[in-house]
């Protein structure tokens, strides 16, 4: 075992800070060092950037398009992209739909969504939650109806994340309801601009539209948007949602975060001292980082075992637990170092029409806060990974 | 050694705990909180008919008397309703400030508060300067002059006139400020958590009076505690509530064909918030029934830290509990965690005050 990194892996990493050195778009780098709200049109412009690359696929099989990169180089590129504070990759696309469409999809399907995911020209989004089924997810209601060559869907789902965005939706629909609840679901693709698909926004604490309910009133979607079997959508969801876990972690973010935290702490006053100095912060900073070693080597751990060919399991439910639950601290000690400075609330991403007396890290700490407490809902609540793990990890 | 209310002040809890529930209902409640001076006149003009902006003032200057354990009652109340009306920053804070000071229309001031007729805001934060209350640099000079920038200044925007701390010849004293005066200018702002706020530029400002240079600080002091205990009793009431809403949730909820409540895991945690608010009520309880003295100011000390934290985890396994819809502003749970985490911060957060507890 040997956690020293090769030449040629130094060399792959002073190739990705190259890139970032020169096509890292500057006008995205300012707004996300500003924690400045990004266009719709900014986020493509950035996936486009990597997508020009080739880099778009690091997780993705090389006969998918993707980048081959061994378990080492992935890391190394992800955490290169998140010490430079680059956007996170919208994931509903280039993780969740396309390894359910590579695996179960039907070799059209591949050609038609595959290369368009790969070079983000469409925008993906998920249609998994509805009001009454959320960590019972199974028990899910949205009807299709198969009616010729084509399915009519009618239904609601909920929490879409950026639905307002999206190009395509990828949607958990019930087409038989005669058996098991986990039976008679189907794994469909739809187009957004289908008629009677409508998408209303629902406000979250910190005052963002961030996820949307999506309602769908006689949707006719063709029934060659069926992925796999129809009936089968139950074991495709699980598998997309161990895919999704294991990307939720975001210990590389965490790091960058937690250095500039500790940065700033140096020219905060609470008392006499700057709270860098404060023991009770220091500890507090101490504990986060070593928890941030054991989660990042946990995910190393992950990662090293999917290049080894294994898809992730139940065990990803591991780090998006502990995962989740560090990046809240992390939005907590945020808030706490502000203090009374995080009050003034100009929106998510602070004021823009006045100029308020506290900076604007501290205005925006308070609603990152709170739109943090998501994190340990979304993807499956803490509390269902915590069961996940007790029955398929530890076979209680 | 007694531990229950009187009869008054029971019939003083009655009344406001009427007022919460009658008229003071969630949506009540937003619509307030997104109107533009965030807060309703009407619910003002109600406080004042009932007496309850006389609270804390004595009877000589036309108050009714009451003590820290009257203010708390109405705060643990309002905190079950997250109210937002500006009883703290006008009656505790500045009214605060007034009731202990030898400023000379002090009665003619609190009068205006008492009637509802007058609002005043105390502006003693600055930017950066953290929550030791002398860290200040805005300046008063002899002949009445004011510099400075100050920030947190609550219910600004609604405020006729400033009571500003500032630095004095070698001690503090406060200035009166009017708000219509040359040289303020008020940055209104809404907070995080439904209240409204303020930032404060005085320049070459000529104050009204200039008051208590001998003891300006440690009337600031006394006040901050008064507000710690009012905050706290609010936070109390926005945990007891929060954990109640949340057993009402889960056992509404159904999920895998039984409701939520029915999962031992989550009763276990439902547990953990209810206990977590009655140990923080018992250490109000103790902070109410201690004489005023250095002991006490060390428990409200302690007070603010035990508050700070359990508030925050109420709040937040509240939401945890609520899943999705606790996320959202439609539902009311969030916006209790929203108080709960701004109390916690507001006056100094936890670790603060956990080191002013050991260090007195």
């Amino acid at each position: 075992m040997d956690l020293n990194f090769s030449k040629e892996d130094l060399a792959f990493r002073d190739e990705v800070r190259a890139f970032l050195d020169n096509e890292y778009p500057k006008h995205i780098k300012e707004k996300m060092h500003n924690g400045d709200e990004l266009t719709r049109e900014e986020i493509v412009e950035w996936h486009k950037c990597v997508a020009k690359k080739g880099w778009m696929g690091h997780s993705w099989p090389v006969e998918h398009g993707g980048t081959g990169w061994d378990a080492t180089k992935v890391y190394l590129y992800l955490r290169e992209l998140a010490l430079e504070g680059c956007p996170t990759f919208v994931p509903f696309g280039l993780q969740m739909v396309a390894p359910v469409i590579w695996t179960f999809g039907s070799e059209e399907q591949k050609k038609r969504f595959l290369p368009r995911i790969l070079n983000f020209d469409d925008w993906w989004c998920q249609g998994y939650s509805e009001p009454g089924s959320g960590s019972d997810l199974a028990s899910l209601k949205t009807k299709a109806v198969r009616d010729g060559d084509d399915y009519i869907i009618n239904g609601q789902k909920t929490w879409t994340t950026l639905g307002q965005h999206a190009d395509w939706i990828f949607v958990l629909v019930r087409t038989d309801d005669s058996g098991k609840k986990q039976e008679g679901i189907t794994f469909i693709l739809v187009d957004m601009k289908t008629p009677g698909v409508e998408v209303k926004p629902i406000i979250t604490l910190d005052g963002d539209h961030e996820v949307n309910e999506v309602w769908f009133d006689n949707v006719r979607v063709p029934a060659e948007n069926v992925v796999g079997e129809e009936g089968m959508g139950w074991t495709y969801a699980k598998f997309l949602l161990f895919h999704e876990r294991s990307s939720i972690a975001g210990a590389p973010q965490m790091r960058r975060n937690i250095n500039k935290l500790v940065n700033k702490a140096k020219n905060v006053f609470h008392g006499d001292t700057p709270v860098a100095d404060d023991p009770t912060f220091k500890a507090k900073v101490a504990q986060f980082m070593l928890d941030l070693d054991a989660l990042e080597m946990t995910e190393l751990r992950g990662l090293a075992a999917q290049r080894e060919g294994k898809s992730p399991g139940p065990e990803s439910s591991l780090l998006k637990i502990k995962g989740t639950e560090l990046q809240q601290r992390i939005t907590s000690l945020a808030v706490e170092l502000a203090g009374h400075e995080a009050m003034p609330y100009g929106g998510p991403y602070g004021f823009t029409d006045i100029e308020v007396a506290a900076e604007k890290s501290a205005q925006q700490s308070a609603p990152k806060y709170l739109n943090f407490r998501k994190v340990t809902i979304y993807g499956g609540t803490n509390e269902i990974q915590k069961n996940i793990i007790a029955k398929a990890v530890l076979g209680i | 050694m007694n531990l229950s209310y009187t009869d008054e002040q029971n019939m003083l809890r009655d009344m406001v705990s009427k007022f919460c529930t009658t008229d003071y209902d969630f949506e009540t409640r937003m619509k307030t909180v997104n109107s533009e001076n965030g807060s309703n006149p009407e619910h003002w003009k109600m406080f004042a008919e009932l007496g309850l902006l006389a609270i804390p003032f004595s009877e000589e200057q036309g108050g009714l008397g009451g003590g820290h354990t009257d203010l708390s009652l109405i705060f643990e109340e309002f905190g079950k309703a997250i109210v937002v009306e500006p009883y703290l920053a006008n009656v505790v804070l500045a009214g605060g400030v007034l009731k202990r000071s030898n400023l000379e229309n002090a009665d003619e001031l609190i009068a205006g508060i008492v009637s509802g007729e007058t609002q005043i805001s105390l502006a003693n934060y600055e930017p950066m300067k953290g929550f030791n209350l002398d860290n200040v640099d805005a300046t008063i000079s002899s002949d009445g002059q004011i510099n400075g920038t100050k920030s947190t200044v609550l219910n600004a925007g609604n405020a006729d006139h400033f009571i500003v701390f500032g630095k004095s010849g070698d001690g503090y004293a406060f200035g009166l400020v009017n708000r219509s005066s040359d040289g303020v200018k008020v940055v209104n702002y809404k907070t995080y958590d439904g209240f409204v706020s303020g930032d404060l530029a005085l320049e070459n400002c000529k104050c009204d009076a200039v008051f208590s240079a001998e003891n300006a600080l440690e009337i600031l002091e006394e006040t901050i505690l008064d507000a710690i205990v009012c905050v706290s009793s609010e936070a109390v009431g926005a945990m007891e509530k929060s954990y109640k809403l949340t057993i009402e949730y889960t056992q509404q909820r159904e999920q895998f064909g039984q409701s939520l409540s029915k999962f031992q895991a989550l009763q276990h945690r439902m547990v953990d918030m209810f206990m977590e608010t009655e140990f923080t009520k018992s250490f109000l309880l103790k902070v109410l029934a201690t004489e005023d003295s250095d002991e006490k100011r060390k428990l409200i000390f302690g007070l603010k830290n035990q508050i700070g934290k359990a508030g925050k985890i109420v709040g937040e396994e509240a939401v945890q509990m609520h899943g999705g819809m606790g996320c959202t502003e439609e539902m009311s749970i969030g916006h209790y965690l929203k108080r709960l985490v701004a109390i916690s911060h507001l006056f100094g957060n936890p670790d603060y005050y956990l080191k002013k507890y050991s260090d007195s």
